[in-house]
């Protein structure tokens, strides 16, 4: 019973997250497309569960879902872009040609690589504790772990000069 | 003669605990959540005229204590409005992602020894990941409303929300540290029955910018300034009628419990008491923590947005980081 229930929610997640990222990328108004996104973070918060990692599962809502998506919005507020705005246009036939291009090289890359290399798996996922996890990320990937957070602050330092360039030079 | 044979079969043979437990409790937290907003809307207007010298809700029934029934009877038939030009989908979805993450919230709050939903060794990070969807809602209420009051009200929260929950966060993380777990089944048991044995004794600045930012965090006054009436008749809500803005209402008071009853297993000894721990200790903490709420609600007048910004970017931010620090050097020594 359990096998198929993990199917059957593996199929709902996946359509969750097909879903919302189509709706995010077709939606008309920005907001949308927001709701669209988180729809598809949901998703991916639930195949975190299936491999029984509710850590990440948590922390993807908690970062992605509670806090970018959050901020996201106050963006779009402090821009207020109206309806039939640049995103609202029609496209021509080859713009969407070009973005299933874009789409259909990596995933089939990928598709390729798995089936050739198949990565052995357990049949049941094994949970890691919290406790392991954090003596992993501090210990063993540690220089890994620290370099993820000079990448943040390179991007924060970006965008305060950035911020300071446009209030600056406003003409 | 097998008696067992007797019996019919059991259908729950072969489901997992687990799902039992999950479905039986949800059950029951919507039954609480419902009729708890009940009580505490009238405790709340009864304090509220106790505070102001006046008798508060009088007529219906008895000291009328009919009188949220009432209430909530004229809400459930009150006709739902959609205003022209909103964004229909997204103003009616944004009661329910409002209202939904609550239950899940209750999910890990240890009542009693025995008396809880899951218990999780990430349980403090659920509550904390679902409670990010109140300010969700709340942009997309004031958002798809097209009203500007919506919309200011929905841009107040924001900052709000955003802003204190980092100094929350930090202040749970503190206690988290000194225990070593973010199992809040496991942090209550760590402590004694005494008040000295609680976690509000070795971390009372915790605990007090835990308060105020969940104060902050379930927009109550004096810092329910994305609803604040005066200037914005109500908010992100303005445009809501009778159960869309029922739904706020409840996930509002649901909200207040959530952060009562993680302030009571994180700092007050949760199911612990002096003789006789169980599940009525923890009620007991709860509500009296929800009164000082509603307390603190009809005392202090409500903020200027540029106070409760600098009181939190300012005070609470710097405060809870020293906090961790010295709970983390403390802990190493």
């Amino acid at each position: 019973m359990m096998e198929n229930a993990a199917k059957a929610l593996f199929a709902f997640y996946c359509l969750a997250i097909a879903v919302g990222a189509i709706g995010a990328v077709r939606a008309e108004n920005l907001v949308r497309a927001l709701v669209g996104l988180i729809l598809a973070l949901f998703g991916v918060a639930g195949m975190y569960l299936l491999l029984d990692t509710p850590l990440l599962a948590l922390m993807q809502l908690l970062i992605y879902a509670g806090a970018v998506v959050v901020l996201v919005f106050f963006a779009i507020m402090l821009t207020r872009t109206s309806d039939g705005f640049d995103e609202a246009r029609p496209r021509p036939m080859r713009a969407y040609l070009f973005a299933l291009l874009a789409a259909a090289v990596p995933g089939l890359i990928l598709a390729w690589t798995v089936t050739r290399h198949p990565v052995p798996s357990e049949a049941k996922p094994a949970a890691v504790g919290v406790a392991l996890l954090g003596k992993g990320l501090l210990e063993n990937y540690v220089l890994a772990f620290e370099l993820i957070s000079v990448v943040l602050l390179v991007a924060m330092s970006g965008a305060v000069v950035l911020a300071f360039r446009h209030k600056g030079g406003g003409k | 003669m097998n008696i067992s044979n007797w019996t019919a079969p059991d259908p729950f043979v072969t489901t997992p605990d687990m799902l039992i437990r999950l479905v039986v409790g949800l059950l029951a937290l919507a039954a609480f959540v419902g009729a708890n907003a009940t009580i505490l809307v009238y405790v709340e207007r009864k304090v509220a005229g106790f505070i102001q010298r006046r008798p508060g809700p009088f007529e219906v029934g008895p000291q009328g204590i009919l009188q949220t029934i009432a209430d909530a009877a004229k809400l459930i038939g009150k006709q739902l409005v959609t205003p022209r030009g909103s964004d229909g989908f997204l103003f009616w979805l944004a009661p329910i992602v409002g209202f939904l993450p609550v239950f899940v919230m209750f999910l890990p709050i240890p009542w009693g020894e025995s008396t809880y939903v899951v218990q999780s060794d990430v349980g403090v990070l659920l509550i904390l990941a679902f409670a990010g969807f109140g300010v969700l809602s709340l942009c997309l209420a004031g958002w798809a409303s097209a009203s500007k009051w919506g919309l200011i009200g929905a841009a107040r929260a924001v900052a709000q929300s955003v802003g204190y929950e980092i100094p929350l966060l930090l202040a749970v993380l503190a206690v988290c540290f000194s225990h070593g777990s973010m199992d809040l089944m496991a942090i209550v048991k760590e402590q004694g029955g005494w008040p000295w044995q609680w976690n509000v004794a070795t971390q009372p600045l915790a605990f007090f910018i835990y308060f105020v930012c969940a104060l902050a965090e379930t927009n109550r006054a004096p810092f329910d300034l994305p609803e604040a009436e005066s200037e914005l008749t109500a908010g992100f809500h303005t445009e809501y009628s009778g159960m869309g803005f029922g739904l706020f209402f409840l996930a509002e008071y649901a909200n207040m419990i959530v952060v009562c009853s993680m302030a009571t297993a994180l700092f007050l000894g949760g199911f612990q008491g002096p003789a006789a721990p169980g599940p009525w200790w923890f009620l007991l903490k709860v509500y009296g923590l929800l009164l000082v709420m509603m307390w603190m609600r009809w005392t202090y007048p409500r903020v200027r947005f540029d106070q409760l910004l600098n009181l939190n970017w300012k005070w609470l931010l710097p405060l809870a980081t020293l906090n961790l620090l010295a709970t983390a050097v403390a802990l190493k020594l």
